[in-house]
C-alpha cells in the first residue's frame, strides 16, 4: 500500500476532531476489511491522508436491548451480532443479514458501522490500479457509467444514482452510477425501521442510505455512524431476510429482500418490504405494501405485490434476470 | 484386483506431509535471498496499442531504483508457438500486456516507479472475441498471423503434428446414418484453473550467459527447454523446483515472468525476484482456452457413429504457447471417446486481444468434449438413445485406434473400461433416473432435477520421455535423483513408494534430491496423468538397474548367480536360502551404486474417466445446484489411495465440473478489461456447498506398467462441465448451449427472461 | 491544512510510536516509522509476520480477505492477517500455525496431525490457514455438527478441493476429544 498517516482515536470526539482536521483526506478505519482492499488497490480517485483508527475507542462494540429495542454500538462485530441471543431471539432478521456477509472470518474483523459506510463493490470502480487500471468511471472523473456499456449482469435495475446528492427521480436517471448499495445489514435496518445515529444527527435508515456517485450514504466527510437503534418490533411481526448470491458465503448479494409483515388473524395490518443490490440505495416496495395491507395475506397476494415491488425496475442490458429473482424473492418475503 | 504389496495401494503418510500441516514446507515466495531485489511489472490499459513514447528518467532516479526495462532495453528474447512474441514488445495486445519492468530494494519502490514511468500509446482497434477477430479486414494483432489465425502444428510433436482428423469417408459416412445432428455449442467462459499461490521466479544471473532460477512452475526440466529457445539458445540455465502451491497444469506457463526475473537479473547484477499478485494472476497467466464448435454428427439407431464433420474454434488469447499442442491433444482426446470410422473435423485458432489462453488441465480435450458432447447428444436425442450406453458403446476398446499428437495412428492396447462405466452407472442409479432426454429426473414444486453423464481419456499417460537415477549406500538408504517438484498430487511420494517397493526398503530409507536440473537427469514434468506411467517406470526402471548392479556387485561373494538373488530390508539372500546372505554393507563404505532409469513415450495406452452428475434447478430464480457427482474410473492398480480420491474430488474445482456451473472469467467486451480478477467476484466451490461425491475405482491389471497402474490425476475434471450442462438441459427441458450455466442463462432457457446481451453466441 | 492538525499530529508523532505484540508466546515491540526494520503504518500483519519475524507458515494467495490462506488466531478469532495492519495489533495475542506445536514436547496440535493422517492436503498452500481456522473454531465449538465445521471453513478457498479429507479430518479430532470427555 501507498503511505499513509496514521492515529489512533481514544475518543468519538477525537475521532471527528481528526477527520476535519484532515479536511475530507482522511478515512475512518474500523474493521478494515473494505478499505484496506479498496487501499491496496488504489480504488480511490485521492488516495488518503492518513488512516483514523476507532478500534482504540472503548464502548462503541455493545448491543443493549430493553423494553424500547435494540441499541447496537456501531464497533460491534458482525459476528458478535450473530450470536447475540437477543439478536437471535427478537431481531433475527438481522442475525440472517449480518451472517449472510461474506466469510467468517470478515464478519470477526467487521463491524456493523463499517458495514453500513462500506463503498460500493462495483467492479468497474474497484477495477485495480496495477493490472492496466483504473477504469475511468463516472466516480473517476469520466462522462458515463461503465456499466451502461460494459458488463452490468450486477448492476442496478432501478436506474442510477445522480453525480451530485441533487434529488432525482431514480428511475429516470440514466446518466448516474449504476453501482448497486452493497451493505446486506441496511436493507434489514430499514425493514426493521431502524435509526442510526451519528456523530450530527440521529435519522431513520431508509434516510441515510442515499446514494449519489460519490457515496452510499449520507454522511459527510467528517461525520461518523455512532450506534444503530432498533425498535422493538410490534407483537405478530414476520421477519424474513433472504439473500440470493451464486453462492451462499463470500458473495454480494444478486438481490436481497428484507421484509417485517404484522399479522392479525392472517391479515395483513403493517409491511415494510426492502429490496437490496437492486439499485444505488435499497429499494422500499411501498407499493406492494400498500397493497397488502388489509388483505388477508396468501399467495395470490403475494405475487400481485411482488409485480407492483418490481413494476418501476428498467433492468440493463444483462441484468433482466435480477427483476425475475427479486419477484421471487418478494413473493417468498410474503408467502414463505 | 491388484497384488498384494507392501507399499504400493496402502495409505502411507505423505513425505512432506509434517513441513506442509506446521507450515514449514517452502513455496517460491518462502526462499531467502541475499540482496534480493523486487521486480514489478508496468501494464497496459488498452487491449490494443502501440507505444510511442516510454519515459523511465523519472522512474529510474527515484532511489532504491536498480534497474527499468522496457522493450528498446532487451535482447530479442521471443516465446510463443510459434515464436513471435517478445518478452517486451511495442506493441501491447490486451490489458495487462507488459509494458516495462523495474527492479528495486523494495516491494514498494518498485510500485512506486511504476507511476513514474510515462507512456505515450497509440489506441488501435482491438478484437476482443473470436468473431470480430475473423471478420473479414478484421485489425491484425501480429502481421505474422493474418486473419489473425495462428498456424496449426507445434515442432514440440514433430513435423507431422496432429491439426485436425480427416479419416474415411465423410460423405459416405453421413449417408449411412440414421440420425443426423447439426449444432453449434461453445465452452467460451475461459475458466481459470487459478492455484492458490501465484506465479513468480527468483533469477539469480552470473555473467556472461548463466542463470539460475526458481520458480513456481511444477516442471522444472521443461522450462530449461523453454527458456533455452526463448533465450536464442545463448543462456545456460539452471531450473530448480520447489513446493508448488497447485497448478492444474498451468504452471508450466510461468515463461514470462522467469524472463521478466532474468532480465531484470542480467540487468542488475543480483537476484531479482518476480512475483505476480492474485490479479495479475488472475489477469495476465494463463487462462483455459476458449472452445466453440459446429459440427454435424452421423449416428446409426443403436449409437454407432457413422460421421463427424465440423470446425472447431478456438480462442487463444494474445498468443499461443502450448493451443496448438492442446489442439492435437484435444482431437486425439475425441477420437478416443468417438470411435467412428469417417472423420473431417478440421480447426481454426484464433488470436484476439485478451489475456492468453494455454495449459490447462483437460488440455484441449476437455474444451473440445464440453462442446462436442452436446452435439452428440443432439443425434442421441434424435435417436431416442440413452447417452450412457452411447458413450460407453463409442469409448475405444482393445483393438481400436485413433491418431494421436505425432499424427501417427496408434492401436489401442490398454483395458477395456466398460465394467468400470456399468459399475460407474450401478453406483449413481443412472439406469432408474434416466428418464429420457429433455425430461427432469423429478420434478418437487418449483425444482426440478435432472441428470447427465461424461466421459474423457487421455492417451498422454505414456507421453514424453523420463529419466531418473536411483542411488545406493552401503547403509541400506536409496536416493532417488529426479527432477520433480510437488505440486500437490503426491507423486514424490509415490516415486518413494515405487523404489521401495522394488528394493523392498522402508519409505523412510528413501530419499530425494531436489528438483534441479543440475543435479537429476531429464524429466519432462508431470502433467497429462503422465506421472504414474511415464515417470514412475523412469523412476522404476532406475531403481531395477541399481538392483541388477547389487546383485552382480554380490552374486560372486554368495557363490551366486545374480537372477537368484533377492533383497529385503538391506539384505541380500539366495532366493531359496535366506542364511546365505549379505548386508549392503558388503559394498564397502567407499561405494554408492547408480542405477538409470528411461521411459520412452508409449501412446498406446490410455486412461478413462466417467462423470454421471445429478442437478437441482429452481425454475424461479435459475440457480443450479450440485447434488450428487459419481465418478467411474479404473486406475490399473492403486498407489496411494488418499491421494487418488484427492486428485478424483478435485473434479469439482481447477476449472472442472464448475466451470459449468458458475465459473467464467468475465471480459469487458467493451474495453477488454477482466473484470473478476479477485477471489472475490471470481466464483470458487465453498466448504458449505459440497456435492455428495463417489468414486467408483476398479483395478484391472494395466499391461503396460511394472506394478499395473495408470495415471488418472489430470482427467477427473474434464467430463464433469458437459454432463451438468446434459443434466441442466434434462432439468429445464430445452438445451442451453453456453457455459456456465447461471441464473440468467437458465432463466432465458426456459422463457421467463427475454433478451439477454450475455456473452455466448447463437 | 489547519493548526489544529498539525498540534494534533505533532503531539502524536513526537513521543515515538511502538506497537507491541505477542507472537506464539514471544512479545515483540516495533518502533513505527519508515526506516528498514520498523513498523510503517501500510503494513499489513501478514507482511510482518513474514518478513519481519520471518514465520513464513502464514501464505498469501489473493491478499485481499477473500481466501482464507493468511488466517491467523488473534485475541482467540480467526482473522486474515492480510486484512490487518500491523499498527493496530498493538498489545494482541497472536498465534500462528508455527505456534501450534506443544512449545515444550514438540507433539503437533491434534488438528495438524489429524490432516496427516486424513492427507487433508495435496498442494497444501491452503493448509495452515484452514488449520488455524479449524483451530480458533474447535477453540470456541469444541464439539460441533459437521455442517458447523463447514459453516466454519467456508471463508477458506481450496482447489485442489481436499474439503472432503479436511472435514474428515475435523471430525476426527471432535470425536476423539468427545471420547476423552466421556
Amino acid at each position: 500500500m501507498k503511505q499513509f498517516e496514521h492515529h489512533d482515536a481514544l475518543s468519538i470526539e477525537e475521532a471527528v476532531a481528526l477527520l476535519s482536521d484532515y479536511e475530507g483526506k482522511a478515512k475512518i478505519i474500523a474493521g478494515g476489511t473494505d478499505l484496506l482492499g479498496a487501499l491496496r488497490d488504489e480504488v480511490f480517485l485521492e488516495y488518503p491522508e492518513a488512516l483514523i483508527n476507532i478500534k482504540t475507542i472503548d464502548g462503541l462494540d455493545y448491543i443493549r436491548s430493553d423494553e424500547k429495542g435494540l441499541a447496537i454500538g456501531a464497533m460491534a462485530g458482525l459476528a458478535d451480532i450473530v450470536k447475540s441471543p437477543v439478536v437471535k431471539k427478537e431481531y433475527q432478521m438481522l442475525a440472517e443479514a449480518a451472517y449472510s456477509v461474506a466469510t467468517p472470518q470478515i464478519r470477526n474483523m467487521a463491524t456493523i458501522g463499517g458495514n453500513l459506510a462500506q463503498d460500493v463493490r462495483c467492479w468497474f470502480y474497484r477495477y485495480p490500479r496495477r493490472i492496466g487500471g483504473p477504469m475511468v468511471c463516472l466516480r473517476k472523473g469520466g462522462k458515463f457509467c461503465s456499466a451502461l456499456a460494459g458488463d452490468n449482469r450486477y448492476h442496478s435495475i432501478f436506474g442510477a444514482a445522480a453525480l451530485s446528492d441533487i434529488s432525482l427521480d431514480l428511475g429516470k436517471v440514466r446518466k448516474g452510477c449504476f453501482a448497486v448499495g452493497p451493505s446486506d445489514i441496511a436493507v434489514a435496518l430499514i425493514a426493521m425501521d431502524a435509526s442510526i445515529v451519528t456523530t450530527k444527527r440521529s435519522l431513520p435508515a431508509e434516510l441515510f442510505f442515499k446514494a449519489t456517485a460519490l457515496s452510499s450514504t449520507v454522511l459527510d466527510s467528517d461525520e461518523l455512524v455512532k450506534e444503530i437503534e432498533i425498535p422493538k418490533l410490534p407483537m405478530g411481526a414476520v421477519q424474513r431476510y433472504d439473500k440470493f448470491t451464486l453462492r451462499k458465503p463470500i458473495d454480494f448479494a444478486v438481490v436481497s429482500v428484507a421484509s417485517m409483515l404484522t399479522l392479525n388473524n392472517g391479515v395483513c395490518e403493517d409491511a415494510r418490504i426492502v429490496l437490496g443490490a437492486v439499485a444505488p440505495e435499497p429499494v422500499r416496495a411501498r407499493k406492494a405494501e400498500q397493497v397488502m395491507k388489509g388483505r388477508i395475506v396468501d399467495e395470490d397476494v403475494a405475487l400481485e405485490a411482488a409485480e407492483h415491488a418490481l413494476a418501476g425496475s428498467s433492468p440493463l442490458r444483462m441484468n433482466e434476470y435480477k427483476v425475475e429473482i427479486a419477484k421471487v424473492l418478494v413473493k417468498h418475503a410474503i408467502w414463505g | 484386483m491388484g497384488d498384494d504389496y507392501r507399499f504400493i495401494g496402502k495409505a502411507t503418510q505423505r513425505r512432506d506431509a509434517v513441513e506442509i500441516v506446521t507450515g514449514t514446507a517452502l513455496y517460491l515466495d518462502d526462499l531467502r535471498f541475499q540482496n534480493l531485489l523486487h521486480g514489478k511489472v508496468l501494464r497496459s490499459p488498452h487491449a490494443h496499442a502501440l507505444i510511442k513514447k516510454i519515459d523511465k528518467s523519472k522512474a529510474e532516479a527515484l532511489p532504491g531504483v536498480k534497474a527499468v526495462l522496457t522493450w528498446q532495453d532487451i535482447p530479442d528474447w521471443k516465446g510463443g508457438t510459434p515464436r513471435k512474441l517478445r518478452v517486451l514488445d511495442k506493441k501491447v495486445r490486451y490489458v495487462g500486456d507488459a509494458v516495462a519492468l523495474v527492479a528495486a530494494s523494495t516491494e514498494e519502490i518498485a510500485r512506486e516507479a511504476l507511476d513514474l514511468i510515462e507512456v505515450e500509446y497509440q489506441v488501435l482497434p482491438a478484437v476482443l472475441d473470436m468473431d470480430s477477430a475473423l471478420k473479414h479486414g478484421a485489425p491484425l494483432i501480429y502481421d505474422e498471423f493474418p486473419g489473425n489465425i495462428i498456424p496449426g502444428g507445434t515442432i514440440a510433436f514433430g513435423p507431422n503434428c496432429l491439426k485436425g482428423v480427416v479419416m474415411g469417408d465423410v460423405e459416405k459416412g453421413f449417408a449411412e446414418a440414421d440420425v443426423i445432428a447439426e449444432g453449434t455449442f461453445g465452452y467460451e467462459n475461459i475458466p481459470n484453473a487459478l492455484p492458490p499461490e501465484p506465479v513468480g521466479a527468483v533469477a539469480m544471473w552470473e555473467e556472461p550467459n548463466k542463470v539460475t532460477l526458481w520458480s513456481t512452475s511444477q516442471a522444472p526440466y521443461m522450462d530449461k527447454g523453454t527458456l533455452f529457445h526463448v533465450f536464442n539458445r545463448q543462456v545456460e540455465i539452471r531450473c530448480i523446483g520447489n513446493h508448488v502451491g497447485g497448478s492444474f497444469g498451468t504452471k508450466i506457463m510461468c515463461w514470462q515472468v522467469q524472463a521478466y526475473a532474468v532480465l531484470l537479473s542480467r540487468a542488475t547484477g543480483k537476484p531479482v525476484k518476480v512475483m505476480f499478485t492474485k490479479e495479475e494472476h488472475m489477469a495476465a497467466f494463463t487462462l483455459r482456452i476458449g472452445s466453440r464448435i459446429h459440427a454435424r454428427v452421423g449416428m446409426k439407431k443403436d449409437g454407432t457413429l457413422t460421421a463427424i464433420h465440423g470446425t472447431w474454434y478456438v480462442d487463444s488469447g494474445y498468443y499461443s504457447f502450448t493451443t496448438q499442442a492442446q489442439v492435437a491433444v484435444g482431437s486425439g482426446e475425441l477420437m478416443i471417446m468417438a470411435q467412428c470410422p469417417n472423420w473431417d473435423l478440421k480447426n481454426i485458432i484464433v488470436a484476439t486481444n485478451r489475456n492468453a489462453s494455454g495449459s490447462t488441465r483437460g488440455f484441449g480435450g476437455q474444451e473440445l468434449k464440453c462442446s462436442f458432447i452436446p452435439i452428440l447428444s443432439l443425434a442421441m436425442e434424435k435417436a431416442a438413445l440413452d447417452p450412457f450406453e452411447v458413450l460407453k458403446k463409442n469409448y475405444v476398446k482393445p483393438g481400436g485406434g485413433y491418431f494421436w499428437r505425432d499424427g501417427n495412428w496408434y492401436q489401442y492396447r490398454g483395458i477395456d473400461y466398460s465394467a468400470a462405466m456399468d459399475k460407474g452407472a450401478e453406483q449413481f442409479g443412472w439406469k432408474e433416473k434416466w428418464k429420457g432426454w429433455l425430461t427432469p429426473t423429478a420434478v418437487n414444486g418449483t425444482k426440478r432435477l435432472g441428470i447427465g453423464v461424461g466421459v474423457h481419456g487421455n492417451a498422454d499417460v505414456g507421453e514424453d520421455s523420463a529419466e531418473a537415477y536411483v542411488q545406493l549406500d552401503c547403509n541400506g538408504t536409496a536416493t532417488i535423483f529426479l527432477c520433480a517438484a510437488e505440486h500437490g498430487t503426491g507423486q514424490k511420494s509415490n516415486y518413494a513408494k515405487l523404489v521401495a517397493e522394488v528394493l523392498q526398503i522402508p519409505l523412510d530409507r528413501i530419499s530425494m534430491t531436489p528438483a534441479d536440473s543440475l543435479i537429476t537427469p531429464f524429466e519432462f514434468g508431470p502433467v497429462g496423468s503422465r506421472g504414474t506411467y511415464a515417470i514412475g517406470s523412469a523412476v522404476i526402471n532406475a531403481a531395477e538397474d541399481v538392483k541388477r548392479r547389487l546383485f552382480e556387485f554380490v552374486a560372486p561373494k554368495l557363490g551366486a548367480e545374480p537372477q537368484d538373488l533377492e533383497t529385503v530390508d538391506g539384505v541380500v539372500f539366495v532366493k531359496g536360502y535366506p542364511e546365505k546372505s549379505l548386508k549392503w554393507r558388503a559394498l564397502g563404505y567407499d561405494r554408492t551404486l547408480l542405477g538409470h532409469g528411461r521411459f520412452e513415450p508409449d501412446f498406446t495406452v490410455c486412461n478413462c474417466m466417467m462423470s454421471f452428475v445429478e442437478v437441482e434447478v429452481d425454475t424461479e430464480t435459475g440457480k443450479v445446484t450440485l447434488l450428487r457427482v459419481v465418478l467411474a474410473t479404473d486406475v490399473g492398480q492403486i498407489i496411494d489411495p488418499q491421494g487418488l480420491e484427492g486428485q478424483l474430488n478435485g473434479a469439482l474445482g481447477s476449472a472442472g465440473i464448475d466451470s459449468a456451473i458458475f465459473e467464467e472469467t468475465i471480459l469487458n467486451h467493451s474495453t477488454g478489461h477482466i473484470l473478476n480478477a479477485n477471489l472475490m467476484d471470481y466464483k470458487w466451490r465453498t466448504f458449505t456447498e459440497l456435492p455428495a461425491m463417489e468414486h467408483v475405482v476398479l483395478e484391472t491389471p494395466m499391461p503396460t506398467h511394472r506394478f499395473h497402474a495408470v495415471g488418472v490425476g489430470e482427467v477427473a475434471t474434464s467430463p464433469g462441465p458437459s454432463a451438468v450442462l446434459m443434466a441442466v438441459s434434462n432439468a429445464v427441458g430445452s438445451w442451453l448451449h453456453e457455459y456456465p450455466v447461471t441464473p440468467d442463462r437458465v432463466l432465458r432457457a426456459i422463457g421467463k427472461v427475454g433478451y439477454s446481451a450475455r456473452g455466448g453466441k447463437k | 491544512m489547519t493548526a489544529n492538525k498539525s498540534d494534533r499530529v505533532t503531539r502524536e508523532t513526537a513521543a515515538t510510536r511502538h506497537v507491541g505484540f505477542t507472537v506464539n508466546g514471544q512479545y515483540h515491540e516495533f518502533r513505527v516509522g519508515s526506516g528498514g526494520i520498523e513498523i510503517s503504518p501500510t503494513h499489513t500483519l501478514s507482511w510482518t509476520l513474514r518478513e519481519v519475524l520471518g514465520l513464513m507458515g502464514t501464505k498469501v494467495s489473493c491478499d485481499s480477505g477473500a481466501c482464507g490462506s493468511c488466517t491467523v488466531i488473534m485475541d482467540g478469532k480467526a482473522v486474515l492477517s492480510c486484512k490487518v495492519l500491523t499498527i493496530e495489533c498493538d498489545g494482541k495475542t497472536i498465534t500462528t500455525i508455527e505456534g501450534l506445536r506443544d512449545p515444550k514436547t514438540g507433539a503437533l496440535d491434534p488438528i495438524q496431525q489429524s490432516f496427516i493422517d486424513h492427507t487433508a492436503f495435496q498442494c497444501g498452500y491452503c493448509t495452515p490457514g484452514m488449520i488455524m481456522t479449524a483451530k480458533a473454531f474447535l477453540n470456541e465449538n469444541p464439539q460441533p455438527t459437521e455442517e458447523e465445521i463447514k459453516d466454519a471453513l467456508s471463508g477458506n478457498f481450496c482447489r485442489c478441493i481436499s474439503h472432503y479429507q479436511v472435514i474428515r479430518a475435523v471430525m476426527s479430532v471432535v470425536e476423539k476429544e468427545g471420547e476423552h470427555g466421556r
